[in-house]
């Protein structure tokens, strides 16, 4: 109640997670190398391609430095594939791309934005999870790296519509013990869906709260009168947290 | 719902018909007889959070002093029409706080099947209402209706789903001015 703010992120603290993301850029001009918190930046050279932090590369292509390679999903053929994958299956949304095979060994597991799901080199089947907002700022900062920014800006319209519509008629289904496979869902419908949906779960729930205490009254009994194992109990604790 | 939750207390204040079983000296104002006596077996309309009192406060005799019916909001013909066409029943009429109001009803009766059709209900108006909270004109044209017809739970949800939405909008709008 304090905080006049909704749970969850802000969109501009979405877009400001998303500025870590790698993408591919190819340099115009010589850059020395920077001595970043995050890492240390590789000097640049001219026709070769490097992948810096997206906030870099905004920065460089707005002084005309630089020229951003979009990440080969943000093509019209692979958003149109995607958009049709989205429009045939009803009940699921486009699978989020796959993770990279674990290499043996004691490295940190891969999460955005270590995985390189925005770079030039990253799979084009799949949305990553800061599609939205990363294709939204590519598409208003660089649009003549794209090679047909109109049709991107329609699919990626089309995309948004479907996947928030799906998102949206999931409350449908959700029940006391259903649940919405959100699987492959992005930051920022992520955010936009959130405070909707926890509404409508919370509002179940305070409609069904008195089912839930009888149910909970009817274990205990049955748990004092000595008639359910173990596990029940232990089901019955996990409830209570 | 926590203590200061002026929502809470709306919905406490709700009229509930209470009969009562006792015959009461001096209490005949609450049925506007301002001198006499409350009958036994009189009707009244009391607030939720008086008839509850009443109602589950044992007196001597082992008996309660009233008993609670549902409030007219939550009559069987109410829940029928839900169960028909849940979009379309005003439930702002009915009672401003009507999910609140049930929950607290079903705390008290013991009703399975009034909790399928409040979550029903529930669950269909969302739908409806997260549409009309996306699309920007629906407030004002024929959505307007509808809106209407909320009661406090669902137009909490409507504002949630409309901000966030317009957040989404403005942040987009932003980033072209940049």
């Amino acid at each position: 109640m304090a905080l006049p703010l909704p749970p969850g992120l802000t969109p501009p603290e979405i877009a400001f997670i998303c500025e870590m993301e790698l993408v591919t850029i190819i340099p115009r001009q010589k850059l020395e190398g920077l001595k970043l918190l995050g890492a240390p930046l590789k000097p640049l050279n001219p026709p070769q391609r490097a992948s810096i932090p997206l906030w870099l590369a905004l920065l460089l292509k707005r002084q005309r430095r630089a020229n951003i390679v979009p990440p080969p999903w943000l093509s019209p053929i692979s958003l149109q594939a995607i958009l049709d994958h989205e429009t045939e299956q009803e009940d699921a949304f486009s699978p989020p791309p796959r993770l990279p095979p674990s290499s043996s060994g004691n490295e940190a597991p891969f999460s955005p934005p270590f995985l390189q799901s925005s770079t030039a080199n990253a799979p084009p089947d799949a949305l990553p999870y800061h599609w939205l907002e990363l294709g939204e700022m590519l598409l208003e900062a660089a649009a003549d790296d794209f090679e047909e920014p109109d049709n991107v800006r329609k699919l990626m319209r089309g995309l948004r519509e479907v996947r928030m519509a799906k998102l949206r008629q999931g409350v449908n289904v959700l029940d006391a013990g259903g649940g919405v496979k959100m699987n492959g869902v992005g930051a920022m419908e992520l955010g936009e869906a959130r405070s909707f949906i926890t509404g409508v779960v919370d509002g179940l729930r305070k409609i069904s709260a008195s089912r839930e205490q009888q149910r909970k009254d009817r274990a205990r009994e049955e748990r004092e009168n000595g008639y359910s194992g173990s596990a029940d109990y232990d089901d019955d604790e996990m409830d209570m947290e | 719902m926590s203590y200061y939750d002026v929502d809470a207390i709306l919905t406490d204040a709700q009229k509930v018909p209470c009969a009562f079983e006792l015959t009461v000296p001096g209490l005949g104002f609450l049925e506007g007889n301002m001198s006499g006596d409350m009958k036994q077996g009189s009707k009244v309309e009391l607030p939720l959070w008086l008839g509850e009192m009443l109602a589950l406060s044992q007196s001597l005799n082992t008996s309660s002093l009233v008993t609670l019916d549902h409030p007219a909001a939550l009559s069987p013909r109410v829940l029928n029409a839900l169960k028909a066409d849940p979009k379309s029943v005003d439930l702002r009429a009915q009672a401003q706080h009507f999910y609140n109001l049930g929950a607290r009803i079903l705390e008290l009766f013991d009703e399975e099947d009034m909790i399928d059709v409040l979550s029903d209900t529930f669950k269909s108006r969302a739908a409806v209402i997260a549409d009309q909270a996306n699309n920007g004109r629906g407030a004002l044209g024929e959505g307007g209706d509808f809106l209407k017809k909320l009661d406090e739970n669902e137009r909490e949800l409507f504002r949630a789903a409309h901000d966030s939405a317009k957040g989404v909008r403005t942040w987009m709008a932003d980033l072209s001015k940049k």
